[in-house]
């Protein structure tokens, strides 16, 4: 058999414009929930230092790091990646039970636009008191 | 592809409970954020309303059910993740095991903080 | 052909030389020269015709071409070709005419031209098409075609397909009754809305796309891939297969690499092109898979 052309076996991101709908559904769910295990496992880590010795230094800890702005981007950005991954999840939830399999892809789009919607409206709360 | 597995190998179980533990996820997580940012805010926590809080039997075995099924959750999603890429053979087994180890872990360091928290220990 | 008619003529002039009755001849001779002419002139007039029609709605394809064979082919490139368009062309009329006018070493799959071979199967303008049903005036010009990805390409737009056959094999995709009716005669009887239920996933023409465009069917080798589970899914759900084919069939196919691997991204339902609802049936499977399983009692 005469050789063959080997190209590459995971599909090409240079080409994400002719992604479609249930694709970026499965790529974005996919980031999403690594972000949300890595901050599960830095969580816990952040609380044990926090709670190793006397009730003030839990205190002072979450007060720190709350008075750092950057903490609290990070936490609008933690609020959107955890909604999203609710909402889409919810969408995933709705396949797997095989209802509204005709407008999969519409509430795909509608999942990002409520993630949006839920992100920018909690911003003030996020931000207040920096 | 078609090797024969035992009767007890279906991967249908973790299939079943990922989606099981994404219902009762949906809940909690709404719940923990609504109230660590919105009722209370991040900013103005203390030692003190935590322990109260997590004194409570009920809310401590919820935020711990929450560690228990976040974390089966969140670590077979990533397993899930790896073997859709195509690991296989002696590195599927060993990611197995450094995962399953590390769920182990956190459950427990997890517990560990949650009882720190109150004043029952 | 013209050189062929001078030569008869010079023949028969030669011969009316000789001949005892030229008068005849010559008649006859000249009403023939007489009617190759006209036709001639026909044919003539109707190539400029259609040249002048064609000349506006040329479209430009551009076709992947790669020949581990022949040097200057080895490295993958894309060839530029101007096709004349007519109203209802496909891609493989496009194709075909490319090869028959301008590059006879073009390769590509092809047989039934009326999608149910399923031979041509192919990557246009980002998506997996089939050839023989894709309009060229539904694309964006100029047409990019490319072999299917995900597999190993074997000459401009031929792919290896036999993996894919290798996981079509592994549901067994053949009727097994548990049990032959009674009477040498009897008929196997499927109610009406049993034909229904399974009526989609038996359109199926093995072209290839939807495993294609599956992005876990690329990571994973050993995922079954949506066409095998819809063949699996098309047996399990005839009424007239029995309680324990299904069984095994149900057994094949929730083995870790089978339904379970499916992360519902419908890109599969997206592209078939029987429109089957590859998603909702590997859906339902794993919904069937669950159920059976929790009666461990």
């Amino acid at each position: 058999m005469s050789e063959t052309y080997d190209r590459g076996s995971v599909e090409d991101f240079g080409r994400w414009r002719e992604f479609r709908s249930g694709m970026w559904a499965w790529i974005f769910h996919k980031f999403t929930g690594w972000v949300l295990v890595g901050y599960l496992f830095t969580h816990i880590a952040v609380l044990s230092t926090a709670t190793a010795s006397d009730p003030a230094v839990y205190t002072d800890t979450l007060h720190g790091l709350e008075n750092l702005l950057v903490v609290r981007v990070l936490e609008v950005g933690l609020l959107a990646v955890a909604v999203f991954h609710i909402l889409n999840g919810v969408r995933l939830l709705m396949v797997d039970l095989g209802l509204g399999l005709d407008s999969q892809d519409k509430s795909f789009y509608a999942s990002l636009v409520v993630t949006a919607a839920i992100t920018v409206a909690s911003v003030p709360t996020f931000l207040a008191g920096v | 592809m078609a090797e024969y597995y035992s009767s007890f190998e279906r991967g249908g179980v973790r299939w079943l409970l990922q989606r099981v533990t994404a219902v009762f996820l949906i809940g909690v997580l709404a719940f923990h954020f609504f109230l660590l940012h919105f009722v209370n805010h991040a900013a103005d926590i203390t030692f003190a309303g935590t322990q109260a809080r997590m004194s409570q039997v009920g809310y401590f075995a919820t935020m711990w059910l929450f560690l228990v099924t976040a974390t089966f959750h969140g670590v077979n999603g990533v397993y899930n993740a790896l073997v859709n890429q195509g690991i296989d053979g002696t590195a599927k087994r060993a990611v197995g095991a450094v995962l399953t180890l590390a769920s182990i872990a956190l459950i427990a360091q997890g517990t560990r903080v949650a009882l720190a928290m109150t004043d029952l220990l | 052909m013209s050189t062929q008619i001078e030569q008869k003529e010079t023949d028969e002039e030669a011969e009316a030389e000789t001949e005892i009755e030229p008068a005849e001849q010559s008649n006859q001779e000249r009403r023939l020269s007489e009617k190759r002419a006209r036709a001639e002139a026909n044919e003539r007039q109707r190539r400029e015709r259609e040249a002048v029609r064609d000349a506006d709605n040329d479209i430009r394809i551009k076709v992947f071409r790669y020949d581990p064979e022949v040097e200057g082919k080895e490295e993958p490139r894309f060839d530029d070709f101007r096709v004349p368009f007519h109203k209802g062309m496909t891609i493989l009329d496009a194709l075909i005419y490319a090869r028959d006018h301008y590059d006879s070493s073009l390769t590509f799959r092809h047989s039934c031209r009326q999608a149910v071979c399923g031979s041509d199967a192919l990557f246009v303008n980002g998506q997996q098409r089939l050839g023989c049903k894709t309009q060229i005036a539904d694309l964006e010009t100029p047409v990019r075609i490319e072999p299917l990805p995900h597999q190993d390409v074997v000459k401009d737009l031929v792919v290896d397909m036999e993996h894919f056959y290798e996981q079509m094999q592994a549901v067994e995709p053949y009727f097994q009754p548990d049990d032959l009716p009674e009477g040498e005669h009897e008929e196997q009887r499927q109610t009406p809305e049993n034909r229904e239920k399974v009526k989609m996933s038996t359109r199926c023409i093995w072209c290839g796309a939807c495993m294609s465009s599956c992005n876990v069917a690329a990571g994973d080798n050993q995922y079954l891939g949506p066409a095998a589970i819809n063949k699996a899914y098309r047996f399990a759900m005839d009424e007239r297969e029995g309680e324990n084919a299904k069984a095994n069939r149900l057994e094949t196919i929730e083995q870790e690499h089978g339904v379970w691997r499916c992360q519902t991204q419908f890109s599969c339902t997206e592209v078939c092109p029987k429109d089957i609802p590859l998603t909702e049936h590997i859906q339902e499977l794993k919904r069937e898979a669950v159920k059976s399983n929790l009666k461990f009692w």
